[in-house]
């Protein structure tokens, strides 16, 4: 098992006393699936996705990866787990607007210490059909290339698990089924356990399982999947 | 690895323009620190070579007896250069005639510095002189021509020797300045002091070692000396100059730059915190990135910390270059213009700014970068997340003690920095209450208005807290313009006052009474500007309310029993009477006797404060053998900065018109005149005449120096304010964009948004400028009375021009700074806050 859910609860203090965003739940995902979150805006879904990916910390019930219990991590340890083990895509895309596109592609490598990050890099860049504008900033590229820079990034170093958070929510469905090919390609190149937040029925399609978010419930949304 | 990403981040923001502000701020407070300091510390070191010129040396050392040879071996030991001066009164004899003199005995190397200035005629072109009078030889000065009808080439008869008068002495660094008690000067060598036969026991005679060397050397000389002088017989003394009108002007000008860069240090400090805080808030997003993509705290820590040191070190560097350069050129200027030459500074000034740099860069980049370093990676989701406030108390503790820090520096003085700093602090609290004030009241003036000013009042309103923080900053930054600017002209002002074109440049004094009409007439005649010819009487004061005085004279003289009494003034009193109230005196107690012919005296305000004089007091006099005592009717404030005769006590008419009196004034004769000036005074014999213009020329001299280093200042402190406020509106644009995003989809015309960011702008502006103009008041009102010993005057006209050059130059600047925002069409606005 590579990521586990165990009663897994958040609350947040509001002016008008705590607001419980997600009820107790239980998952669990095994390395190399492909799981996609669906659900309404404000279900919840982003925030259990940034408590999978130990970007916040749960009310109560625990977090496992590869059997590490992340509430048992300070927030450096949990950085390092992140380092090590993960990769990320966002709507946003979130560039380091004052590095290029080959070095935000080197960035979590370089983070994590590796050697070769800049090969390794090229490599990718290749991969996404950007070996040629590897120089240029974030602000000299459009939307769909900026994601594609985005997600070269996120398999750098070789990540178990791959976090995406509305990876083409901000992308016209042109682009964005461009983007959706490339991810699911080096998913399968790079073996990687894909867990993704989305609107998009036709990309939850994709995936092996999808999970429902329903006003902080989890369930398993078995039906049509194929 | 943490480095690569750092330089590569650094070059891009550099690229970018983004740390511009920052840097611009921390160089502009290098450079000015450095210029500031380099240029004061030439100016001082030239002004301190110029005073040692009035001692002719850097040390002299006195005393009663002769000096022991052991010393002045001593100090040839310890290489530094000494020459004799030995100085008494005596007769001398030419003919017929005869006159008291001051004899000066040199030996060579006299004198060690400054020149000595001869002419080939009496009042004649000076020129400097090279070595000393042959033996046999004496020069002496233009009065003794008069006085014993003497032509170059006679001989006079000083004590057993014959002199031949072989040069008229025209100028001596060392003659002092004082109008009462110079007899026209002798100087002879000091090797033929023996023969003159003056030198006997008990003589009065006056022993100087002049001395001079490097400032190390004097100071080992000095702490080897000093525990063998006997304080009864021996002086030592250095070029501390007293209370010249040239020292006061001095000091106030130090004072002022000294006040004026330090304000303009925390002008670019400020730029550099509003810079720094908005430079990591723009970092918030990458932290959060960086932290996602698994760095930790460490790694970001030193990213942003070697970012800020590149930055800081860079910035030093070229504002030590651009400083160095600048004072370079200034001082080059002036050297040129002034004819003079300044020595070189020494370390310290590049330690103070180099200091001022870093301290000002570290210490208020700290707080932002500490909340940077802690932003939350969660951030990548929820964008509104922000580092936490609990440690803002961090923030008013840096940056308060920094500024407390460079004050104490600068300053070196705990109570005036801790003064200063609590008195901004409480104007700051006052400031940001003011400012609230203001915006809430233009708030509900805004709601009666256009669209435009409709939504720049709830603008401002909305931000009332940003904004009042803000415009603490803008007010501050006009205000301290405002106070330097102001300062500037009152000082500059008041020097000019003192130093008119036309001010006299020579004393006449021993005038007799019978030539009193033909002088005055004379100088009618040849329209020689002069002013009043006041009678002098001789005297001491030697009771107060029938206590005796202690009087002083010499301490031998000293007796033992009076040590005890009331402090007297120690020394003959040159005493006048008056029926008006002289000009430039002002009467500060008491009323002035008009026709009242009751004997009375008026007392000067600085003399009667050392000797405890009031009016209603009794004051005994002693005029030579006559004793009378007269109550004291009022107190008088004298200008002693301007040339003219003043006097401790003036009396009636009545109370000294029967005592016989020499006459005194002061007048004006053009440089061009001056070879006039013997024929005009010939049918004057006895009339002694004393030059001012070695002492003018240094004042206008000292006085042209400083006033370019204040306007030097107040460019930089323009520039520093100008920077603040930069900083402080692109850092409000920030915020602004959101709302323009908002508001321009809605469709709202562009010319509405910039018409309504200007107004706001305006208004924040002239609020500012207004709160600026009243704190400037308030401070020039504390600056000038407790620092600068001036007369507080309230500036009406900067309480237009305060808040209207304020609401301009804000609302330009925010014009400008939104103009590109505005100029982006939505989609990219969108994108860029995305």
């Amino acid at each position: 098992m590579l990521i586990q859910a165990q009663q897994l609860e958040k609350t947040v203090d509001t002016s008008e006393g705590p607001l419980q965003i997600l009820q107790p739940i239980n998952v669990s995902i095994n390395a190399g699936e492909t799981v996609a979150i669906v659900g309404a805006s404000g279900s919840g879904k982003s925030t259990l996705l940034s408590l999978l990916a130990g970007l916040d910390l749960a009310s109560s019930g625990e977090v496992l990866i590869e059997n590490e219990k992340l509430s048992e991590l300070d927030e450096e340890q949990r950085a390092k787990v992140r380092a090590d083990k993960v990769g990320f895509i966002f709507q946003s895309f979130l560039l380091v607007p004052s590095l290029s596109a080959l070095e935000n592609v080197m960035l979590p490598a370089e983070l994590a210490g590796h050697k070769g990050a800049e090969k390794e890099a090229r490599e990718l860049l290749a991969k996404v059909g950007l070996e040629d504008r590897w120089h240029h900033y974030p602000n000299q590229l459009s939307g769909g290339e900026q994601q594609r820079v985005a997600i070269a990034r996120a398999f750098v170093g070789q990540p178990k698990i791959l976090f995406a958070d509305e990876p083409t929510g901000n992308l016209d469905a042109k682009t964005g089924g461009k983007v959706e090919e490339l991810l699911f390609d080096l998913n399968k190149d790079y073996g990687t356990t894909l867990i993704m937040v989305t609107h998009d029925q036709q990309l939850a399609k994709r995936c092996q399982r999808v999970l429902q978010m329903e006003a902080g419930q989890l369930s398993e949304a078995a039906q049509d999947v194929a | 690895m943490w480095h690569k990403i750092s330089f590569r981040l650094l070059k891009q923001e550099l690229k970018r323009g983004e740390l511009t502000i920052m840097a611009l701020a921390i160089i502009l407070s290098v450079t000015a620190v450095l210029s500031l300091s380099i240029f004061s510390d030439r100016l001082q070191a030239g002004l301190t070579e110029r005073s040692s010129e009035f001692l002719a040396a850097d040390r002299v050392l006195s005393s009663r007896r002769d000096i022991p040879q052991e010393w002045l071996d001593k100090a040839g030991q310890m290489e530094l250069q000494t020459a004799w001066k030995v100085v008494f009164n005596s007769m001398a004899f030419s003919g017929e005639n005869m006159t008291l003199v001051d004899v000066k005995a040199v030996s060579d190397g006299y004198p060690l510095r400054g020149e000595l200035e001869i002419a080939d005629q009496p009042f004649g072109q000076g020129y400097v002189a090279e070595g000393l009078p042959a033996a046999g030889e004496a020069w002496v000065a233009s009065q003794l021509f008069q006085a014993l009808q003497l032509d170059i080439g006679d001989s006079i008869e000083v004590g057993n020797s014959s002199f031949k008068v072989t040069k008229v002495v025209t100028y001596e660094p060392d003659v002092g300045f004082s109008v009462f008690t110079d007899s026209p000067n002798v100087i002879i060598r000091h090797s033929q002091l023996e023969e003159t036969g003056l030198i006997q026991p008990g003589s009065r005679v006056r022993f100087n070692v002049l001395m001079a060397g490097e400032p190390g050397a004097i100071d080992a000389y000095e702490d080897w000396l000093l525990p063998r002088l006997n304080d009864d017989t021996h002086s030592w003394r250095s070029i501390e100059d007293g209370d010249s009108p040239l020292s006061r002007s001095l000091n106030r000008a130090e004072r002022f730059m000294m006040l004026a860069s330090l304000l303009g240090v925390v002008l670019a400090a400020t730029a550099v915190a509003v810079a720094a805080q908005r430079y990591c808030q723009r970092n918030y997003d990458v932290v959060a990135i960086f932290k996602t993509l698994g760095a930790d705290k460490k790694q970001i820590r030193r990213i942003f910390l070697l970012h800020l040191l590149l930055l800081t070190a860079a910035s030093v560097a070229v504002g030590m270059a651009l400083g160095w350069a600048i004072q370079y050129v200034v001082i080059e200027w002036v050297a040129q213009k002034l004819d003079a030459t300044l020595p070189q500074a020494g370390w310290q000034p590049y330690a103070l700014a180099g200091a001022t740099g870093v301290i000002s860069a570290v210490m208020f980049t700290l707080y932002p970068l500490f909340r940077l370093v802690s932003i939350p990676p969660l951030r990548v989701l929820h964008r509104q997340l922000t580092a936490g406030n609990a440690i803002r108390w961090l923030q008013w503790v840096l940056s308060g003690g920094t500024i407390y820090a460079l004050l104490v520096i600068y300053s070196q003085q705990w109570w005036l920095s801790t003064a200063l700093f609590a008195g901004g602090a409480v104007a700051a609290v006052i400031l940001l209450g003011l400012g609230r004030l203001f915006i809430s009241a233009s708030r509900k003036a805004g709601m009666q208005a256009g669209s435009s000013w409709r939504l720049a009042m709830a603008g401002l309103q909305r931000r009332a807290a940003q904004n009042s923080v803000q415009m603490l900053s803008f007010s501050t930054a006009i205000m301290l313009l405002l106070l330097v600017i102001v300062l500037r002209n009152d000082l500059l002002e008041d020097w000019k006052r003192q130093l008119p074109a036309d001010a006299p440049n020579y004393f006449a004094i021993n005038i007799a009474q019978d030539n009193v009409d033909d002088l005055q007439a004379m100088f009618e005649r040849e329209n020689i500007p002069s002013t009043d010819l006041y009678p002098i009487v001789p005297g001491r004061l030697t009771h107060i309310n029938g206590e005796k005085l202690r009087d002083e004279v010499t301490k031998e003289e000293r007796d033992e029993d009076e040590a005890e009494g009331r402090e007297g003034i120690g020394r003959e009193l040159s005493l006048t009477w008056r029926e008006t109230l002289p000009p430039n005196n002002e009467l500060t107690a008491g009323q002035w006797w008009g026709d009242d012919a009751k004997p009375q005296v008026s007392v000067e305000l600085n003399v009667s404060e050392r000797l405890d004089i009031k009016v209603g007091d009794e004051l005994r006099f002693n005029l030579g053998g006559e004793v009378f005592t007269v109550p004291v009717t009022s107190l008088r404030k004298a200008d002693w900065n301007t040339l003219q005769p003043n006097f401790y006590m003036i009396f009636n008419t009545s109370t000294l018109e029967d005592f016989p009196a020499t006459y005194i004034t002061s007048f004006r004769l053009g440089e061009e005149r001056k070879s006039e000036l013997y024929e005009l005074f010939k049918p004057f014999p006895q009339t002694s005449l004393i030059d001012l213009d070695a002492m003018i020329d240094q004042i206008r001299e000292v006085i042209g120096q400083v006033s370019l280093a204040i306007v030097f200042v107040l460019v930089l402190v323009i520039i520093a304010g100008a920077l603040v406020l930069v900083a402080q509106v692109q850092a409000s644009m920030e915020e602004r964009q959101k709302e323009l995003v908002i508001l321009r989809t809605l469709g709202a015309p562009g010319k509405l948004l910039s018409r309504s960011i200007t107004y706001e702008f305006l208004v924040l502006g002239a609020i500012s400028g207004l709160i600026a103009t009243l704190a400037m008041e308030i401070s020039l009102f504390i600056l000038q009375n407790q620092v600068f010993n001036m007369t507080p005057v309230i500036h009406w006209k900067l309480w237009l021009v305060g808040p209207l050059c304020g609401a301009l130059v804000v609302a330009i600047l925010g014009r400008l700074s939104c103009y590109r925002l505005i100029k982006r069409n939505t989609a990219q606005l969108i994108r860029k806050l995305a």
